[in-house]
C-alpha cells in the first residue's frame, strides 16, 4: 500500500532516455580523468568493503568478550559493544579513507590537510557513537521489555525519530548562513510560486575552504523547510542560469514533498530490517542482550547492503522527479546540461558508472542520463511549442 | 585495596616541620625569598652545565663521577629548601650552601650504575615526568619554555640562558592559599603543607633523573607521601579495588566511548543544580540535607567520579549510569547525612571557594595523568600504578570538594594527595616527623 502511494513521479511514464555521446557532451579528456579517478575509487570501495564484512564477522565472532570491560548493566555493556564495534569498523576503514582523501588531494578535489581531515573524522566518529548508543538504548530497552516483540514499536520508534530529526534538522544546524544574492533569491521567490510553494529559506554552507567539490541539498519539512548552497556551486564555473537551475531542483524536491516521503520509504523498510534484526539476534539471547551486540552490528551492515539497490532506485526517482520539475520552471535545459558538465568538472562524476557502482552506489541518476533528460523535456517543449 | 608498601627510592624527601609558622615572614615570605630565587636560578646554570658533563660520564663509565654528582644533588636539595621556603611547606630561612638539616629535605643516594641507553636519551625519557612535575608545580621552574621544573634548566646541560623563575601548578595554588591560612592561623594547613611535601618529592625525583642522579623513574605514587602525610576520617573516602590491566582497543577510543556519559553526565547535572538548592534551603531549615536529597546528590558526586576516572584511564571499565556505590573500581563511600552546622551551610558557596581554587589544580594534574596514562597504557596495555594511584587521590578530593558544594558533608575536603595515610594524632602526640617514621601496614583504602 506504502509503495503503491509513495512510487509514482511527475516524470512521465513514457520518457524514453537516448543515449548521449558522453565525449561530445564532457568532453573526451574530461571523461577520461573522471573515469580515471572514480575506477580507483570504485576499487577502494570494494576492498572497504570487504574490510567491513570481515571486521564485523570476526566481531560478531570475539567482541562478547568485551562484556568483561563493562561494569554498566546490559544496556550499558550493549552500548560499550556496539560503540566498540563502530569503532573498530573506523579504524580498519581508515587506511581506505586515508588512500581515498590522498586521491582526493591528487585530483585538487581537496584542500584539506590530512590532520584537519582526521579530526573531522574523529567528529563524526563522536556523533555516530551518540546515535548507535540512543538507538541501542531504545532497541535494548524495548527488547528487555518486550522480548521478541519490541521489532514493531522498535521500527515505529526509529521512524517517529527520522521524521524528528528530518523536522528539526534546519534549527539544530549552525553552519549555514542566509543567501545574499538578491538575483538568486528573486529567482526562488519566482519559481516557489510556480511550484505552489510558501516561502522557502535559502542558505549558504562555506565549504570552499577545504574541498572543490559542489553540492546543494534541501532539508527540513513543513514549516521548517530548508534549500542550502555550498559556497562552491555559487562560484565559477557555475553561472547564474546553473545556479537557478540547482535552486529550481531543491525546491522541487520541496513542492514534491521528497522529504516527507522518504520517512515514509524508511518506514517501509524499517519494518522488515527491524524483523530480521530480532530474528538473527535471537540465538545470541535477542536484542536485550549485550552480548548479540556485535551481531546485530554485522546484520544491520547486511541488510545496508542488500537494501542498497532498492534504495537507490528510489531516491534516483526522486532526483528525476526534482530534475524534471526544474526544468519546467526553468524552462532552461542548456542550464541542467551545463550543471552537469561543470560538476563533472568540479567533483569528477563519472557521467557513465558501471552498471554494478550505479546499482550499488547511485543515489542520483547519472550525468548521462540527467543530460539526456534535459534534452528529451527540450524536444517535448520544441513540439508543444512548435503548433503555435 | 592493598597498597603496595613504598619501596627505597634512591631520591626521598625526609620532613621534619611542625605546622608552626610565623605570621611575619609568611606575610613577606615572596621578598624574602628574592635572595634565594637568584642564587638558586645562577645555581642551576651550574648545575646543567655540569649535568651535561655528568651525562657525557654515564655515556662513557655507565655511572656519574661523586664529585660532579654530589655538586648536582647539592642543588637539587638546595633547591627543594627554597621551594619548600617559598611555597610554605617549612618555615625557617633556608641556607645558601643546601646542607641537610632543613625541616623540608632530601636524601639522596650515592651515585650507581646507570643503563647507557637509557642515559643517552634521558631527556626524551624525562619529557612525561617533568610534565607531571611542571603540573604539580612543587619545583623552581627555570628556562625560557612554559611549564617545567627541575629539570627544565636546559636539559642535560643545555643552555640556560633566558632563565627565569616562575611559580606554578598544584604547589603555586596551595601555597596561596596557606598563606592566607597561616596568616589567620599561624599553621600551615596539613593537608596543603603535605600537597607542598609531595610536589617537591615529585620534582626532586624527576630533576634527579633528568640530571642523572639515578637511573631510577620518578613514582608519582601518593605512597610517596605516606611516610608523612596523614589521612583523616572523612565521610567521603575513595575505594580503589580496581586492576591495572587496560585494553588497548577501549583505551584508544576512551574519550568518545565516553560520550554518553558526558551526555548523562550534563543532564544531570542540570537536575542537581536544582536538587542542591533544594537540599539547601532544607539544611538551612532543618540543619540536615533530607535523606532522598543527599541519596540523589551522593549519586551524582560517585557518578561523575566513576566517568572522571573512566576518561582519564585511572579506572578500567566502562561504568554505570547509575552511580550505584561498589559498581565501580574506582568507586566513593558516602556517609548518610548528618547535622550540619547552619552557618557553614548558609555560607558553604564562599567556604567552598578555597577548595574548588584547589580542586581546579588538582583537576589539572588528574588530567596530564589522564593523557600520560593513555600514552601509557595504549603502549603496554596497563596502567602505572602510580599515575593510577595520583589520579585517584586527585578524584578524592575533587569528589570531597563536590561532596561540600552540595551539602552532602560539612568536613572540608583534605589537600593531602594520598589515598591512605597515618592515622591522625594530636598535636602533643604528634612531634615533628622523624624521618622515615615506619609506614603503616598495607591496608584497605576504604
Amino acid at each position: 500500500m506504502g509503495v503503491v502511494l509513495l512510487w509514482p513521479t511527475d516524470v512521465p511514464n513514457d520518457l524514453v532516455l537516448p543515449r548521449v555521446d558522453a565525449d561530445a557532451v564532457f568532453g573526451e579528456e574530461q571523461v577520461e580523468r573522471a573515469e580515471r579517478f572514480e575506477s580507483f575509487r570504485y576499487v577502494l570501495w570494494v576492498l572497504s568493503q570487504i574490510a567491513l564484512f570481515g571486521t564485523l564477522w570476526a566481531y560478531t565472532r570475539r567482541g562478547a568478550a568485551f562484556t568483561r570491560e563493562s561494569s554498566a548493566g546490559p544496556i550499558g555493556t550493549g552500548m560499550l559493544l556496539g560503540m566498540l564495534g563502530l569503532a573498530i569498523v573506523w579504524l580498519v576503514a581508515l587506511p581506505f579513507r586515508i588512500v581515498g582523501h590522498w586521491w582526493s588531494r591528487r585530483y585538487d578535489l581537496s584542500d584539506a590537510g590530512y590532520l584537519e581531515w582526521l579530526l573531522e573524522d574523529w567528529t563524526l566518529l563522536g556523533a555516530q557513537f551518540l546515535s548507535l548508543c540512543l538507538a541501542l538504548l531504545i532497541v535494548m530497552g524495548l527488547a528487555r521489555k518486550l522480548g521478541d516483540r519490541w521489532w514493531l514499536p522498535g521500527a515505529a520508534v526509529f521512524v517517529a525519530i527520522a521524521a524528528a530529526f528530518t523536522f528539526l534538522a534546519p534549527y539544530i544546524d549552525y553552519t549555514t548562513d542566509p543567501l545574499e544574492d538578491e538575483g538568486l533569491l528573486a529567482a526562488a521567490r519566482e519559481y516557489e510560486t510556480e511550484l505552489g510553494l510558501d516561502e522557502v529559506p535559502i542558505h549558504v554552507q562555506e565549504v570552499s575552504d577545504r574541498t572543490e567539490l559542489a553540492n546543494a541539498y534541501a532539508y527540513g519539512f513543513g514549516p521548517t523547510k530548508r534549500v542550502v548552497f555550498w559556497d562552491t556551486i555559487l562560484m565559477a564555473p557555475f553561472d547564474d542560469a546553473e545556479q537557478r537551475s540547482v535552486l529550481a531542483h531543491e525546491l522541487a524536491h520541496h513542492s514534491q514533498d521528497h522529504l516527507p516521503e522518504g520517512i515514509g520509504w524508511f518506514a517501509i523498510f524499517a519494518v522488515p530490517g527491524a524483523f530480521v534484526l530480532m530474528l538473527a539476534t535471537k540465538g545470541r539471547g535477542g536484542m536485550g542482550a549485550p552480548e548479540a551486540i556485535p551481531l546485530a552490528l554485522l546484520v544491520v551492515a547486511v541488510v545496508q547492503l542488500v537494501s542498497a539497490p532498492a534504495s537507490n532506485v528510489i531516491t534516483r526517482r526522486m532526483e528525476e522527479e526534482a530534475d524534471w520539475k526544474a526544468l519546467e520552471v526553468t524552462r532552461d535545459p542548456d542550464a541542467l546540461e551545463g550543471v552537469m558538465v561543470d560538476l563533472s568538472e568540479t567533483s569528477l562524476s563519472d557521467p557513465n558508472p558501471p552498471g554494478w557502482v550505479h546499482l550499488m552506489t547511485g543515489t542520483h541518476p547519472t550525468p548521462e542520463d540527467r543530460v539526456a533528460m534535459a534534452r528529451v523535456w527540450a524536444d517535448r517543449d520544441a513540439s508543444r511549442e512548435a503548433p503555435s | 585495596m592493598a597498597v603496595a608498601q613504598p619501596e627505597q627510592r634512591p631520591i626521598r624527601l625526609v620532613m621534619n616541620d611542625d605546622l608552626e609558622r610565623n605570621r611575619l615572614t609568611v606575610f613577606f615570605r615572596l621578598i624574602l625569598a628574592i635572595p634565594h630565587l637568584i642564587w638558586v636560578m645562577l645555581w642551576g646554570i651550574a648545575a646543567a652545565v655540569v649535568a651535561f658533563v655528568l651525562w657525557l660520564a654515564v655515556l662513557i663509565n655507565g655511572q656519574a663521577p661523586t664529585g660532579l654528582h654530589d655538586f648536582v644533588a647539592g642543588y637539587l636539595r638546595y633547591a627543594t629548601h627554597v621551594g619548600g621556603y617559598l611555597f610554605l611547606a617549612a618555615s625557617p630561612y633556608p641556607g645558601f650552601r643546601g646542607r641537610p638539616g632543613y625541616p623540608i629535605d632530601l636524601e639522596i643516594d650515592p651515585p650507581q650504575r646507570q643503563s647507557r641507553w637509557t642515559g643517552f636519551f634521558r631527556l626524551l625519557l624525562a619529557l612525561p615526568a617533568l610534565v607531571l612535575a611542571a603540573t604539580l608545580g612543587g619545583g623552581l621552574f627555570l628556562g625560557g619554555s612554559s611549564g617545567g621544573s627541575w629539570g627544565s634548566a636546559g636539559g642535560d646541560g643545555a643552555s640556560a640562558t633566558g632563565a627565569a623563575i616562575s611559580f606554578t601548578g598544584t604547589a603555586a595554588a596551595a601555597a596561596f592559599l596557606a598563606w592566607f591560612a597561616i596568616l589567620a592561623r599561624g599553621r600551615s594547613p596539613r593537608g596543603l603543607r603535605d600537597l607542598v611535601a609531595f610536589a617537591l618529592s615529585y620534582s626532586a625525583q624527576a630533576g634527579g633523573y633528568l640530571f642523572l642522579l639515578t637511573g631510577r623513574y620518578p613514582t608519582s605514587d601518593p605512597t610517596l607521601a605516606e611516610k608523612w602525610a596523614e589521612l583523616p576520617e572523612h565521610p567521603v573516602r575513595m575505594v580503589v579495588d580496581d586492576d591495572l590491566g587496560r585494553p588497548r582497543l577501549t583505551v584508544l577510543f576512551r574519550v568518545l566511548l565516553a560520550i554518553p556519559h558526558f551526555v548523562w553526565l550534563l543532564l544531570w547535572s542540570v537536575a542537581v543544580f536544582f536538587a542542591a538548592i533544594a537540599a539547601w534551603f532544607a539544611a538551612l531549615v532543618t540543619g540536615r540535607v533530607p535523606t532522598a536529597l543527599h541519596r540523589f546528590l551522593a549519586a551524582y558526586v560517585r557518578y561523575s567520579t566513576h566517568v572522571l576516572a573512566y576518561v582519564f584511564v585511572i579506572g578500567r571499565k566502562f561504568p554505570g549510569f547509575t552511580g550505584r556505590a561498589g559498581s565501580y573500581g574506582i568507586d566513593l563511600e558516602i556517609a548518610p547525612p548528618e547535622r550540619q552546622s547552619r552557618w557553614r551551610i548558609l555560607f558553604r558557596i564562599l567556604l567552598a571557594i578555597p577548595a574548588l581554587i584547589l580542586n581546579s589544580a588538582l583537576s589539572g594534574v588528574a588530567l596530564i595523568v589522564g593523557v600520560l596514562g593513555w600514552w601509557y597504557a595504549l603502549v603496554t596495555g596497563r596502567m602505572s600504578e602510580g599515575l593510577r594511584n595520583l589520579g585517584a587521590a586527585c578524584l578524592r578530593y575533587s569528589a570531597q570538594t563536590s561532596a561540600f558544594v552540595f551539602l552532602l558533608t560539612d568536613r572540608y575536603p583534605y589537600a593531602a594527595p594520598v589515598l591512605r595515610g597515618k592515622a591522625p594524632a594530636g598535636p602533643e602526640q604528634h612531634p615533628p616527623h622523624a624521618y622515615y617514621a615506619p609506614p603503616p601496614p598495607a591496608q584497605d583504602a576504604s
